[in-house]
């Protein structure tokens, strides 16, 4: 998408809770961000919005009664349908975090989260979404030159060798492929795949960048992947495909 | 089987055994008529009948009163498996029913600062957004608390002194230590502390929440000393301070969720630290341990098993 279609088109946006005080607050926040949206307060309503709407992207709760945000996600994908989704996760983090990946969620964040971030999610999702493709967070596979991530099994190969890494750090190397190319805050990456804002932050994280970068034998100051953004945080440079 | 239940074992089986002893001795000896008693039996059998019948009796006593022992012991725990379970869902449920009104709070803040009608409030809309950043915080420390106890601990070696100087390196970047004198001692003779197996994030979490309390309760001039060493089968973590220390009637009560002493009210902080630093010990088959006195300091063990 360039920038003049961006300005002419205002992307939509579907919000999906079944709280209403988040949704009549959420709402009008979002569209004077600059979307266009619609609402729906459960699973069933969200299917029928997708299909009638159309929208551009979909923010998604988790915990809604009859059909719960896991089962639309997955109904969605079953149906080919790829628009990108950002689910609101809630309880069990850690499990809901692992399904969500495996259930092509393009991204989430956790309640309570400052709306501004819901805002910069939704832009750099749809900035990398290509319309009516499998997104990277539905692939089985991700490839970034010789580097291989087996998503379900989760294992990580490179020139067909397997790397020996901790279950962090496979996390963090999945989810830094599947937004390759974002600049990606320590807090966001703590937020993202430790599930938990330590208040110690940055140093947990720099601690698995630098396991990562030991397996994935990657020059720091010349990186083919995991790049510093002195002062920011850390962005993955290489490009990614998406297999199978 | 315990020494104790052990010397009961032998006493319930002495006559058994006095039996045997007696009945080898006796049946060397000549046949006596038992003019009572109409069936003929050698005294040396009578007597082994008599030890295995005590030998009997005693055994059973003991085995449906050990029994008993393990059964009163197996609800104990059950019941307090059911206690925990129980507490982790009230604590999910409470961090649950209060994220939704936090996120809606947080969705109608941001409206209300972006209403150009509302300009003069900026200060009142800065002031309520802080108290829901610490209210969300708190959610987030009870949701901690309860996915400690069930969540998948990774266990590989972590490297107690490469944690403890990431810590002091955390702690020093985050707390400039403002007058403190902030070292680290890690025994190099006879070998240096060995790893012990665990779940990094967690045991640094833990180290860093103690050594966070340490810095938020001690001042200028105070001597903060984080050390470890091992003893064979636990890996002890300790954090001292010459603080102001904790007066006795509140050091049972430290471990407490959210609970915050008298000297604690000005300070920043959840009262959830020293409880999220036990619950981490505890899932790793440790122990923490809290010694204080009121004006001389501080000093918390968190001892780890080596394996």
């Amino acid at each position: 998408m360039n920038e003049e279609a961006g300005m002419t088109t205002q992307p939509k946006i579907l919000l999906v809770d079944d709280e209403v005080a988040i949704t009549s607050n959420l709402a009008p926040f979002l569209e004077r961000a600059g979307f266009r949206v619609a609402v729906a307060a459960d699973g069933e309503a969200a299917l029928a919005r997708v299909a009638d709407f159309g929208p551009d992207l979909v923010v998604l709760d988790i915990l809604m009664p009859q059909l719960d945000g896991r089962q639309v996600l997955r109904e969605l994908r079953r149906a080919g349908n790829w628009t990108p989704v950002i689910l609101l996760t809630q309880v069990g983090e850690s499990t809901e975090r692992a399904m969500a990946l495996e259930e092509g969620a393009d991204d989430y964040l956790n309640k309570p989260f400052d709306p501004h971030e819901l805002v910069a999610r939704i832009r750099a999702v749809l900035r990398r979404a290509r319309p009516g493709q499998r997104p990277l967070a539905s692939a089985r596979r991700l490839i970034s030159g010789d580097l291989v991530v087996d998503r379900l099994p989760r294992r990580a190969y490179v020139g067909g060798r397997e790397l020996q890494l901790t279950p962090k750090a496979m996390a963090l190397l999945e989810y830094m492929m599947m937004h390759a190319d974002e600049l990606l805050s320590r807090d966001r990456l703590l937020d993202a795949v430790w599930g938990w804002d330590y208040p110690v932050g940055t140093r947990t994280v720099d601690t698995r960048i630098a396991e990562l970068r030991r397996a994935l034998d990657d020059d720091p100051a010349d990186p083919v992947f995991v790049e510093t953004v002195t002062g920011q945080g850390y962005r993955f440079v290489g490009p990614v495909e998406a297999e199978g | 089987m315990t020494l104790k239940s052990a010397r009961l074992w032998i006493v319930a089986l002495l006559p058994l055994v006095a039996g045997l002893a007696a009945a080898s001795l006796l049946w060397d000896v000549e046949m006596v008529n038992n003019p009572v008693v109409a069936v003929r039996i050698d005294l040396g059998s009578a007597v082994l009948v008599a030890g295995l019948a005590v030998s009997a009796v005693l055994s059973s006593a003991l085995g449906s009163w050990q029994a008993a022992g393990r059964r009163c012991r197996a609800q104990m725990d059950e019941a307090r498996t059911q206690a925990a379970g129980e507490r982790r869902r009230f604590l999910q449920r409470l961090d649950h029913e209060l994220k939704n009104p936090l996120t809606a709070i947080r969705a109608g803040l941001a409206n209300v600062a972006g209403d150009p009608g509302l300009a003069g409030q900026g200060e009142t809309v800065k002031g309520i957004e802080a108290q829901v950043v610490r209210l969300s915080r708190l959610t987030s420390d009870l949701r901690k608390l309860a996915e400690l106890e069930e969540r998948p601990l990774e266990r590989r070696p972590v490297d107690v002194a490469q944690l403890l100087e990431e810590a002091v390196a955390v702690a020093r970047d985050q707390a400039p230590a403002g007058g403190r004198r902030l070292t680290l001692t890690l025994p190099q003779a006879p070998w240096p502390v060995p790893s012990v197996p665990g779940d990094w994030d967690l045991l640094f979490l833990a180290t860093y929440n103690l050594l966070d309390n340490a810095l938020k309760f001690s001042g200028e001039g105070d001597a903060i000393e984080v050390r470890a060493f091992e003893d064979g089968t636990f890996v002890a973590i300790e954090v001292a301070d010459t603080g102001p220390g904790i007066p006795r009637d509140e050091i049972p009560r430290v471990w407490q969720e959210l609970y915050r002493g008298e000297e604690a009210r000005g300070v920043p902080g959840s009262g959830l630290g020293l409880a999220l630093v036990r619950a981490i010990a505890e899932r790793h088959g440790g122990r923490v341990r809290l010694r204080s006195r009121a004006g001389q300091g501080t000093v918390v063990t968190m001892r780890l098993p080596l394996r």
